[in-house]
């Protein structure tokens, strides 16, 4: 190992980031942080800033200092804006209530049970969570309209619920499955029957994972594009949609559309702020 | 007694089936058999105003693959983007996670601003872009015209309408990208870092021999859906530029769109969406299985 | 030269937490220190400092008269093995073992003989190509140990390095470090829980309890002399059998008493404990000085109670005696003698064998 004795104990450097001092690399660090910051932050600022403005000043937006409601009096003088809002709201809500209550009793039988039935839902929902929805949402026109609820609630929230079957269904088995299964048997024991066990004692402790699951659900419906467009025609005006069609409408008005488009963002930004610790917790981020 | 054990058995099946009864129905009513539909549309010439549905075969399928349209433009520019937006995405996403890994003040606020973009719809998103791409009074033409730089019309040229979208794309999943990279960066190990410290190890050798290998698992499963996702983008390129300048910008997506809602050819639509389907399954197997390859072969 | 002193080092938390309270050393150059004590006592946070992977809040460590406190662990010429062995999983062992010569700008062919002997040394040249996953838990803590001697660097550093083998693999490897050490005497420091490992490995061993160095001396020294009651009953196993005893004053002799036992001990023999007359003292007694039988000669102290429990080990028996509220361990009993649970035993420790201890801190008076 003589050899090896020769060799300095430090090394020399000529990296790029060991060269420079920890002032430098602090720097470059900062800057870092904050040149990303920007990036993310910086188009929802201006789509905010441009919704405050009136719409003469629309043309320089970023001189002037009038700013002004007005816009989003307009807009929500709009019937239809209106309609929308509440109409994606209730849809987000409902939407969510439901996903959530079909695929936790779907997952808990995942969980809890083993044999030939379990066995072959879970192939089920494995291989169809693997087909691209791609090949089936435009034919969800046509059954929508077979039945007869095209354009109505149900035709939207049905298919939505459908989506989420498969890949809800998933995470609802993981949830259960960290959940000791002994506090059912023992309450089966207690008296209760295997639909008690799982209302009061399963569930219950499922709780954290089901809020996480539950604003994640929201915020998605709430985005969601593809099947509103599809779904839907005058009689449920859906929010993300009805804002398509501003842009290829009102062309110019920009400051109409921003409103629009922060009234869009407002209730998302509550649910996150408030959701966050809870998706955190129920995830176990 | 043998009496007893029978109705127990029958009851826990009940109980089984019941859990899942609510799920079973939708997803039969509204996943199986719109699937099973569209199946069967695209082998029919099926249009949406005329109640004619005859079967002719391939007809559809041969169209669609013969389409100058699909091929030339529509395949490309979804591989196109598919490509560029989770390549950015994935960097950009990796530097973001390298940056948060350390601790410092102030940085709860950082990750919240940067997980911002995850709860904004892509809609909005494609709103915002379009807004600051604007051509007379976006504000990417005012800071280039300060600058002396003729002004660009972004959204009526192809290739920078295409800039447009993957930069809302980046602009949405960068943040995806680097809370799922952090959470991997923060369940590495630390002692393998410590022995590169001692090992005289720069900044630059530590990622390449020792961080990028371990986030290797992570990484593929982030491509992997991430790639599958982008594939079917359809609200961006929609609100952006609506598939145009004459079909220029058309993804996919949008063709199959356009076929049966708006040429109202559903038959057609539906075989764009099955071959579409198909392309998408053979290549997140593919991808899967290569990126796999590479993770293997560093092991 | 390699040696390692530590002046003063202190380190504490953010939030007040003192892991380390001064901490003094003075290592010579080819010496092997072991530092042991419990969980959270700061064994490894101090060699942590040394190493470079933790802040010193005070003080000074110098490694071959160079004071190191600012010097990124690289810079300090030194090598580590980690519990975990913290090998790069996805290198071969040949890269793992090169990789720090590689970073250091060495020549492929230096760093190949450097590569080549150290495995010939441990014995792993047939691993060189195959990756960490592959190897078992004694081999890959083999080539972590050929990633410190490839470079041979000034002092060695172990963090309780077999903590993660089982019983069997763990005295294989103890011999297997001890063998290492006779054909590369670098200076080491070695941390542990384990106190037979402290004292198999140990040239001086340092036991240290909640951030405070209690006693530093060889195996021997600590076993015989232990100058607290930590350091009695941490070293030798089975552990030390303590009695609380009040002390009382009596002609020529100090009376000794606790519930169901008296003792005598003689004045001219015990002298310090004039000073603890009228209070309580602990005793000390190792099982293996405890002798089954009735007092002799005044060189013997004798005790009796009950037998409670005897464990059959085949070369000795254990056994539990019960004396007055407590149990004294007596090992080293042979093993064909059969005993009867519930009957009575008598018991002798030789005088010189006692341990005293004060009753409120501990520190050994005898």
């Amino acid at each position: 190992m003589s050899a090896v004795d020769a060799l300095p104990a430090i090394a020399s450097r000529n990296r790029f980031f060991d060269a420079l001092a920890p002032g430098g690399r602090r720097a470059l660090f900062v800057l870092g942080i904050i040149g990303v910051c920007l990036l993310f932050a910086f188009p929802v600022f201006w789509l905010v800033l441009t919704s405050l403005r009136p719409g003469y000043a629309v043309y320089y937006v970023h001189r002037g200092t009038d700013f002004t409601l007005d816009n989003f009096h307009e807009v929500l003088s709009q019937e239809i804006v209106l309609r929308a809002l509440w109409n994606s709201l209730a849809i987000s809500t409902l939407a969510t209530v439901l996903s959530l209550g079909v695929t936790v009793t779907s997952g808990y039988m995942l969980s809890r049970f083993r044999g030939p039935i379990p066995n072959l839902w879970f192939s089920a929902i494995y291989v169809f969570r693997c087909v691209p929805y791609v090949s089936w949402v435009l034919p969800l026109y046509f059954v929508t309209r077979a039945l007869g609820i095209f354009d109505t609630y149900w035709g939207l929230l049905l298919p939505h619920v459908a989506v989420h079957i498969c890949f809800f269904s998933w995470i609802m088995k993981g949830f259960f499955d960290g959940i000791d299964p002994s506090m059912e048997y023992a309450a089966m024991i207690d008296g209760c029957s295997r639909w008690g066990a799982f209302l009061r004692v399963a569930l219950p402790a499922a709780i954290p994972g089901l809020t996480a699951l539950a604003i994640l659900c929201w915020l998605y419906t709430w985005n969601e594009f593809l099947f509103a467009l599809i779904l839907t025609a005058q009689k449920t005006p859906i929010l993300t949609v009805v804002m398509a069609q501003f842009v290829h409408e009102l062309g110019m008005e920009w400051h109409l559309m921003s409103a629009t488009a922060v009234l869009s963002l407002g209730p998302a930004l509550i649910v996150t702020i408030f959701g966050q610790k809870y998706v955190i917790r129920g995830l176990k981020i | 007694m043998p009496q007893r054990s029978l109705p127990r058995i029958d009851e826990k099946k009940r109980f089984m089936l019941a859990l899942i009864a609510p799920a079973v129905t939708v997803l039969i009513a509204f996943q199986i058999l719109p699937i099973l539909i569209g199946a069967n549309a695209s082998f029919r010439d099926w249009h949406l105003h005329d109640p004619k549905r005859t079967w002719i075969g391939f007809t559809n399928y041969a169209y669609v693959l013969r389409d100058n349209e699909f091929l030339t433009i529509v395949l490309p520019n979804t591989f196109g983007f598919m490509l560029a937006s989770v390549g950015t995405s994935l960097i950009l996403g990796l530097a973001i996670a390298l940056l948060l890994n350390r601790k410092f003040a102030g940085r709860w606020l950082v990750q919240t601003i940067i997980l911002l973009p995850l709860m904004v719809a892509p809609v909005i998103a494609a709103i915002m872009i379009r807004w600051m791409f604007n051509d007379q009074f976006g504000i990417v033409n005012v800071v280039l015209g300060v600058f002396g730089v003729p002004q660009i019309a972004w959204l009526t040229q192809k290739w920078t309408a295409f800039l447009a979208m993957l930069l809302t794309d980046v602009w949405l999943w960068t943040p995806w990208f680097a809370l799922l990279l952090l959470a991997g960066l923060q369940s590495l190990p630390s002692e393998p870092f410590e022995a590169a410290q001692i090992d005289a190890a720069s900044a630059w050798r530590t990622f390449r021999y020792i961080t990028l290998p371990m986030l290797r698992p992570v990484i593929v499963v982030c491509v992997v859906i991430r790639a599958i996702d982008a594939f079917r983008t359809f609200d961006i390129v929609w609100t952006i530029s609506g598939g145009g300048p004459a079909r220029a910008t058309e993804v996919f997506s949008i063709y199959a769109y356009v076929e049966a809602f708006q040429f109202l050819n559903f038959g057609r639509g539906s075989a764009a969406a099955v071959i579409g389907a198909l392309i998408i399954v053979v290549f997140a197997m593919a991808l899967y299985r290569l990126l796999n390859r590479w993770v293997e072969v560093s092991r | 030269m390699a040696e390692v002193t530590l002046s003063n080092v202190r380190k504490t938390y953010p939030g007040g937490v003192a892991a380390v309270k001064d901490f003094n050393l003075h290592i010579a150059d080819h010496e092997f220190v072991v530092l042991v004590g419990p969980s959270g006592c700061g064994k490894s946070t101090t060699l942590r400092m040394v190493a470079g992977l933790e802040d010193i809040s005070g003080g000074t460590i110098a490694i071959g008269n160079r004071i190191v406190n600012g010097l990124q662990p690289k810079d300090r010429d030194i090598a580590m093995v980690f519990q975990n062995y913290a090998l790069y999983q996805h290198m071969s062992v040949y890269d793992n073992l090169a990789f720090g010569l590689r970073n250091r700008r060495a020549k492929e062919a230096d760093i190949d003989v450097a590569v080549r002997g150290a495995a010939k040394i441990l014995s792993i040249e047939p691993l060189l190509e195959r990756r960490p996953r592959q190897l078992s838990g004694g081999q890959q803590q083999r080539v972590a140990l050929g990633r410190c001697i490839v470079r041979n660097p000034k002092v060695f550093l172990f963090d309780e390095p077999l903590s993660n083998l089982d019983a069997q693999l763990r005295a294989q490897m103890r011999l297997e470090l001890k063998e290492l050490r006779q054909r590369v005497p670098t200076t080491s420091v070695f941390v542990t829980h384990d106190q037979v490992e402290a004292m198999t490995l140990g040239d001086r061993i340092v036991v240290m309890k909640d951030g405070l160095v209690q006693q530093v001396g060889s195996p021997l020294a600590l076993f015989r002399h232990p100058i607290n009651r930590f350091v009695a009953s941490f070293i030798g196993s089975p552990a030390m059998n303590f009695l609380d005893m009040a002390v009382a004053a009596q002609a020529d002799t100090f009376r000794l008493t606790a519930e169901g036992v008296a003792i005598e001990l003689p004045q001219l023999r015990f002298p310090r404990l004039g000073a603890q007359v009228g209070r309580s003292v602990t005793l000390g007694l190792r099982p293996q000085h405890l002798r089954l039988g009735s007092a002799g000669n005044g060189a013997q102290v004798a005790f009796s109670g009950n037998l409670m429990v005897t464990e059959q080990l085949g070369d000795e028996q254990l056994l539990a005696v019960r004396i007055g509220s407590g149990d004294l361990r007596v090992s080293g009993v042979d093993p064909e003698l059969a005993l009867t649970t519930g009957t009575r035993i008598d018991l002798v420790v030789p005088i010189e064998s006692l341990h005293i201890f004060e009753g409120s801190t501990g520190a050994a008076i005898r």
